[in-house]
């Protein structure tokens, strides 16, 4: 789950990272009201989860408070990026020196965290590390013991950082180590970090994305993800215990597990069909998650005239095959619409044997492979 | 052998009387898998269908032989449940439990450098060597004793590849999930390490999904070292840019990650790609 900008900056805050002076707003007239009580020049930042910001016209300059009112209502309600602006983050402008990268994240082939430094920031880093390797110093952390100081001044001092710059910098990356570790994140991210002209460090920007399996240690974060999620449709399978993504074609496609679900997608465009969504109930299923899967395939279909068939897939290993059909039919009789759909239950004998038998009766086209399925799903599609 | 356990590994099952823990391990014993003894705190001195329950891993290890275990415990809990199995001096432990913490994944990585031990998983459907033993939840109907590995990233996608097989009369040696998790104990490199010296395997089926680089590394490893064939598949060729497809590790973040990219790296290495499920047992029958 990713972050606001100002949501990583009071965590900064609360780490001793220090971050400018900002007032948080949803109005022109705030965006003003914060201008004058900050009593500077100002920023003004679009708070949005994603995207440049600065080269699509999210953050602006303002002298005074009548302008910062104005550049705000110019911002809040725009789309940047595919992402529509509802809040500002109006902070003090700073009197920039000089700017680094600092940033902590995981390295999936070594399985550790890496603490990544570089003396060009501001920028994408991938784009320095394309450009200006020799720029970004990078090691990983052992994540039983965490990051040590003395690594940390490595670090710093190999992009040549000296004097109390050296040091300052080596105790922001210690600090950022622990956001990184005590909020469960994959990424804790300063781009900048502004160096000033009266020689401190300051957070200019924050990124930080929190790991989807460590939500139930953090409840403030966890009902804040599902309200976060703007396609009604993903957010309707968040609730019900899924994984829903929007594609645009006719083919309405769920099954157990993401893997087997993509495979589907796959095989399905490479024999000319077209899916319409990506649905993956996850494995060890039970009647109302199934119930739930279906239901809002069958939802979609009925508010999306494009769908013109539902293929389901379940590859029975523990789930029990009763509640797998029952949660099918169940959702088919709650919902009422007439796309037809077609099903494949495979799985463990006597699981996909069983599953048949209940399913055999009932309003499903049943197939009994994943070939004949998706035939039958592509042949329907194109009546 | 083939690799990692056979019909003699001891089991031990940590988690062996909860929910998921119970129901699975019913259905190993069913398979025919030696499971020795089962922990579950508080509840030490019951028995699980005549399998021995006790409260930690050491008090099992001191009373029986246990050559490897699987965790089934909840999420919360994996991390010290798989340092315990490798203090235990467990050479061999089997994660299933999904939706496992990425700090605590990197943990339990670090935790085992350096040790004698290996795992899979977290996030994983286990290992099944047909007709001998089954260490997760692979189906036995699904498979069949034979001479091709099946390596693969997924759960359920493992299983339907291997009937695929199966129904083709193609048997396997090992079916294997690694996990679908970016942090993962052995990678396919590991994988195919140790199947390069196993007799009984003549070919090797990938089954590789969109995400992370292990495909590429284990194309690399391929063309460079391995002398047996491998067919691949690659799920999420279609899959959009910038959405997780699953809670997992399928993401494809800029150009890192992509079918093409893992293809293309296949490809190079002489190794077959099927483009359709249903490709993978013909295109294994041309090379091996």
């Amino acid at each position: 789950m990713r972050l606001y900008e100002y949501e990583g900056k009071e965590i900064f805050k609360k780490f001793d990272i220090p971050i400018p002076q900002g007032i948080l707003v949803k109005t022109g007239e705030e965006a003003r009201q914060a201008a004058i009580e900050l009593g500077k020049d100002v920023v003004v930042k679009a708070q949005i989860l994603g995207g440049r910001r600065g080269k699509a016209g999210g953050i602006k300059f303002a002298r005074t408070p009548d302008e910062a009112g104005k550049i705000a209502q110019g911002i809040l309600g725009m789309e940047l990026e595919g992402y529509k602006v509802n809040s500002l983050l109006v902070e003090e402008k700073l009197n920039i020196a000089n700017e680094l990268y600092m940033g902590i994240t995981v390295d999936g082939e070594n399985g550790a965290p890496v603490a990544m430094v570089s003396a060009e920031g501001g920028v994408e880093i991938e784009e320095v590390a394309k450009r200006n390797p020799e720029k970004i110093a990078s090691g990983l952390i052992n994540p039983l013991y965490g990051i040590r100081t003395y690594e940390a001044i490595n670090l710093v001092r190999q992009i040549g950082l000296t004097e109390r710059t050296l040091t300052s910098a080596s105790r922001v990356l210690c600090q950022l180590y622990q956001v990184f570790v005590l909020n469960d994140a994959r990424i804790a991210e300063i781009n900048p970090l502004a160096i000033t002209n009266e020689g401190n460090m300051v957070a200019a920007d924050s990124r930080c994305e929190i790991d989807d399996n460590s939500l139930f240690k953090h409840p403030e974060y966890k009902d804040l993800r599902i309200q976060r999620i703007e396609n009604p449709w993903e957010r309707e399978g968040v609730e019900g215990g899924v994984n829903y993504v929007d594609l645009e074609g006719n083919i309405a496609v769920m099954a157990n597990g993401a893997g087997l679900t993509m495979s589907l997608l796959d095989t399905i465009k490479a024999n000319g069909g077209s899916p319409a969504c990506f649905l993956d109930t996850g494995g060890g299923l039970s009647r109302e998650r199934m119930k739930n899967g279906v239901g809002l395939l069958l939802r979609k279909a009925r508010a999306d005239q494009r769908i013109k068939v539902v293929l389901l897939m379940v590859r029975m290993m523990i789930s029990p095959p009763d509640a797998v059909a029952e949660g099918i039919m169940e959702a088919i009789e709650e919902v009422q619409v007439k796309t037809p759909v077609v099903a494949v239950m495979r799985g463990r004998t006597p699981y996909q044997e069983r599953a048949r038998e209940l399913l055999e009766n009932s309003a499903v086209i049943l197939c009994p492979g994943v070939e004949e399925g998706i035939r039958e799903a592509i042949k329907i599609a194109k009546e | 052998m083939a690799i990692f356990v056979d019909k003699d590994t001891n089991v031990l099952v940590q988690g062996i009387t909860g929910k998921f823990g119970a129901l699975q391990t019913k259905l190993m014993l069913d398979c025919g898998t030696k499971i020795v003894a089962g922990v579950t705190p508080g509840k030490g001195g019951q028995t699980q269908f005549d399998v021995p329950v006790y409260d930690s891993v050491q008090q099992a290890v001191n009373k029986h032989r246990v050559d490897a275990s699987v965790i089934y415990v909840p999420a919360p809990f994996v991390q010290d449940a798989a340092f315990e199995a490798m203090d235990a001096e467990i050479k061999f432990t089997v994660i299933i439990t999904d939706w496992v913490p990425l700090h605590s994944e990197m943990k339990i990585k670090a935790y085992a450098k350096g040790r004698d031990t290996r795992y899979i998983g977290p996030n994983t459907p286990g290992i099944m060597v047909p007709a001998q033993t089954s260490l997760g939840m692979i189906s036995p109907s699904a498979v069949m004793p034979g001479s091709v590995a099946v390596i693969s990233r997924s759960g359920t996608l493992t299983d339907e590849v291997a009937s695929q097989l199966s129904e083709q009369g193609i048997g396997q040696s090992v079916v294997i999930g690694l996990g679908g998790d970016p942090i993962i104990g052995s990678r396919m490199i590991d994988i195919l390490k140790l199947l390069k010296e196993d007799g009984q395997t003549k070919g090797v089926v990938i089954v590789g999904e969109i995400g992370g680089t292990m495909e590429e590394e284990a194309a690399q490893y391929i063309e460079a070292q391995f002398n047996k064939p491998v067919v691949a598949f690659v799920a999420g060729r279609t899959a959009p840019r910038g959405k997780v497809m699953g809670h997992a590790g399928a993401i494809i973040m800029g150009e890192r990650g992509t079918a093409e990219s893992k293809i293309n790296a296949f490809e190079s290495a002489g190794v077959s790609v099927a483009k359709t499920l249903w490709e993978i047992p013909s295109l294994l029958r041309k090379v091996v």
